[in-house]
């Protein structure tokens, strides 16, 4: 849809809140946040997307060890499903029940921070964070310039594989340019006679927007390109990298060597695909599923156009800030200092942060790349190594205050040429005219 | 406690009506019955206030806000940060380059016809069929089955049933034809949807019309066969023209449902590929909770309402043209 123009003026603070304000006061109780009274203790509260299985169960083991310990400030933990994580930050900021601490995807970073959402780290957290953390987790947790959180956890992209398809097609090892990406994606494609596929050579999936988008823009930064400027302000994607890598997805489906509409996670690890570019946390989740048949996969880095070109992807990440909203933000950033830079012994006594022994334990990846460098040297799986190396030279996901609507966007014209509606051309010139009204819009 | 709803007593004696008195007595007898009455018309509304109370808060509240919010830029999450922005959200909606007129307001209204359509044909079929069944108690209950599934759980069975290795498809590779890519293609993802979504709403469609039906006196039919119409005849010229209240009822309702049509669409094809399935409700929830545009939402919501209005008004017209009062 077309934007509007921003408005200028604003009405005053008390018509605006006249109407709905009857609606909040039956929905609303005052959040807890201690009994208030002298000598009791602070109780901030910590919003994430935690909320089940083992990232649950790893988060709150750092959380019960700082209530132990810390008698004046207490943490509680507030978990819903990533799906609602950003409507329940706008339902209960909107209702004043905001949490302390907020653990937001990066990409929703320049809409909170315009929102008034986010508070700037301080000047010492965030000299710590620039010094902690590699350069794509500090620039995912920052809009323009200013840091906002602790990276938590960083996904960076890489091609996974399946060795046994490929030996089945007679090549020996993962491809590393795109020439040999083609090829060795027609060579393990396999269809029946009605055109039902039976083995896609490069997993392309419609499967969600960080599939489609991440899939895409992970060769798009190892072709050299970005999806937006530098300054944010609007798309890069029109270039000849750009061009190129609209130009060999649409080749792929064409020729019929990716199935888009195929659930790729599902049939990556039914051994019906044989490459595909993913983030890092699949490995836990393959893992899993695959059981026995996971010593099929590899990881290797995402292949680039040509033999010797520079190495590159794309990385996403979470972070943990402090609401804006919060009545204790030292305490909160305190919590996070605690959280994300003190080094202790584990269960495995290597030293790590609680935040990067958590990720780690949770098959995920940490921001740490010292960390995550010397938890994986104590036993992890080899396949995460790809992903930890991508840390150097990943390019983080544009995260501006139209980042989710460009990326909505974005997916919107891939399908679009993946499917044939649009031709390379028409889909980078629409995805220009629309992705730079977006982001006109919101800055 | 006293009754003041209840009607006045009629043992009482009946008060003289002189001239000399008539003034005073009919003065004071009408103050009393003004008092009853005031007395009454708040007790009544006592009664009707959480009524009242529960339309205030779930309707007029959100429906103002609604429209405040048309009006203004808001990103959803401080309440202080509404700011006024004229029409320019309507404007915008409708803007050289903007989606909202095509495809996704012309996915609706499509999404829409298409299921009435469908859904009209085949309940129509369905319940004359059933008509001349027996057990038509246990007939009716199969088709009503999937009104009592969740919306969630059909999209994702049919999902997996138009997928390339799925039932459907299996069906054309059995008769020698090649698989379809339903949902992945986009002259095709649509329709899909609709046959989807018609099929959720047959239930209820043959529920009504089989009500209908059973209230065409028995009378007309007898009185065919004794004049020698074919099935067909009766079927076109008593059954049909006697279902029009019912048929009514179902094509406004089923068209309200098609155009505010989500759930489905969502679970099914996320609004894909590209935009092919790109409906109203999916583009303002998209706008209002991922872009924080809730302007933009509310503006389109509106929009939405004055098509929703427009087309209920047509067909209520195009009915009673037709001799049927709504």
């Amino acid at each position: 849809m077309t934007p509007p123009p921003r408005g200028t003026g604003r009405l005053s603070r008390r018509l605006a809140l006249a109407l709905p304000a009857a609606l909040l006061v039956s929905g609303c109780a005052a959040p807890h946040r201690g009994t208030g009274r002298p000598g009791d203790p602070i109780v901030l509260t910590l919003l994430s997307h935690y909320a089940s299985g083992v990232l649950r169960e790893a988060l709150q083991g750092p959380v019960d060890e700082w209530n132990a310990t810390h008698d004046r400030v207490k943490v509680r933990t507030l978990a819903v499903e990533f799906t609602d994580l950003l409507t329940t930050f706008m339902v209960r900021q909107a209702a004043g029940q905001g949490a302390d601490i907020v653990h937001p995807y990066c990409l929703w970073n320049g809409q909170l921070v315009r929102a008034g959402v986010l508070r700037p780290a301080p000047p010492e957290h965030a000299e710590e964070i620039r010094r902690g953390y590699g350069e794509a987790a500090v620039g995912a947790a920052s809009v323009g310039g200013t840091v906002y959180g602790y990276p938590t956890e960083a996904q960076t992209y890489a091609l996974y594989y399946n060795k046994r398809l490929l030996r089945a097609a007679g090549v020996d090892g993962p491809p590393r340019t795109w020439r040999e990406l083609e090829d060795t994606a027609y060579r393990t494609t396999r269809r029946d006679r009605y055109g039902n596929t039976l083995v896609q050579g490069f997993g392309l999936s419609v499967y969600d927007d960080s599939t489609t988008v991440g899939q895409t823009l992970a060769l798009l930064n190892a072709a050299g390109g970005r999806f937006v400027s530098a300054d944010g302000r609007s798309t890069a994607l029109d270039s000849p990298a750009g061009r190129a890598v609209f130009g060999l997805e649409r080749r792929l489906v064409a020729e019929g060597a990716s199935d888009p509409g195929v659930n790729v996670y599902q049939a990556f690890a039914s051994g019906r695909v044989a490459m595909v570019i993913s983030a890092g946390w699949w490995t836990g989740s393959l893992r899993a599923v695959m059981g026995g048949a996971y010593r099929d996969v590899g990881v290797a880095p995402v292949p680039v156009p040509r033999a010797g070109d520079p190495r590159a992807t794309l990385s996403t990440g979470f972070m943990l800030g402090v609401n804006t909203a919060s009545a204790h933000p030292r305490e909160a950033w305190e919590f996070l200092r605690w959280l994300n830079t003190e080094k202790t012994r584990g269960k495995r006594g290597t030293p790590a942060t609680r935040m990067s022994a958590l990720q780690v334990a949770a098959g995920s990846l940490t921001a740490r790349a010292d960390d995550m460098r010397t938890l994986l040297g104590t036993g992890g799986d080899p396949n995460l190594h790809p992903f930890l190396d991508a840390l150097a030279y990943a390019v983080p996901e544009p995260n501006g205050p139209g980042a989710q609507a460009a990326k909505s966007l974005l997916r919107k014209n891939i399908e679009a040429l993946w499917t044939g509606q649009q031709s390379v051309t028409e889909a980078l010139r629409a995805i220009r005219r629309q992705v730079d009204q977006e982001v006109a819009r919101s800055w | 406690m006293v009754n003041t709803l209840a009607p006045e007593p009629t043992g009482r004696a009946p008060v003289p009506r002189s001239a000399g008195a008539s003034g005073s007595a009919g003065g004071g007898s009408g103050r009393i019955r003004h008092r009853h009455r005031h007395r009454q018309a708040v007790v009544a509304c006592l009664f009707l206030a959480p009524t009242l109370l529960f339309y205030v808060v779930f309707l007029a509240l959100p429906l103002g806000f609604a429209l405040l919010l048309s009006l203004s830029r808001w990103a959803g999450f401080d309440l202080g940060d509404i700011e006024p922005a004229g029409l320019d959200n309507f404007a915008g909606l409708f803007a050289d380059g903007s989606t909202f007129l095509v495809p996704v307001l012309s996915n609706t209204l499509l999404f829409a016809l298409g299921t009435v359509a469908l859904a009209l044909a085949g309940s129509v079929l369905v319940a004359t069929c059933i008509e001349k069944l027996r057990r038509q108690g246990l007939w009716r209950t199969l088709y009503f089955l999937p009104i009592l599934t969740t919306v969630v759980a059909v999209g994702n069975v049919w999902k997996y049933m138009y997928e390339p290795g799925g039932l459907v498809n299996g069906v054309l590779n059995a008769l020698g034809l090649g698989s379809v890519a339903f949902l992945q293609d986009a002259d095709t993802a649509l329709p899909s949807l609709v046959v989807v979504q018609a099929w959720a709403s047959l239930g209820s469609a043959i529920l009504v019309l089989t009500a209908g039906l059973k209230s065409v006196p028995e009378s007309y039919y007898e009185a065919a066969a004794l004049d020698g119409a074919g099935p067909v005849t009766v079927f076109w010229r008593i059954t049909l023209p006697l279902l029009r209240p019912s048929l009514l009822f179902v094509c406004v309702t089923q068209f309200l449902t098609g155009l505010q049509s989500f759930a489905l669409i969502i679970v099914m094809t996320g609004g894909g590929p590209g935009d092919a399935t790109d409906v109203a409700a999916l583009e303002m929830y998209r706008q209002a909770f991922s872009y924080g545009e809730w302007g933009t939402a509310s503006a389109a919501a509106f929009v939405l309402f004055l098509v929703v209005l427009a087309v209920t008004l047509a067909q209520l017209w195009f009915f009673r043209r037709k001799g049927e009062d709504a």
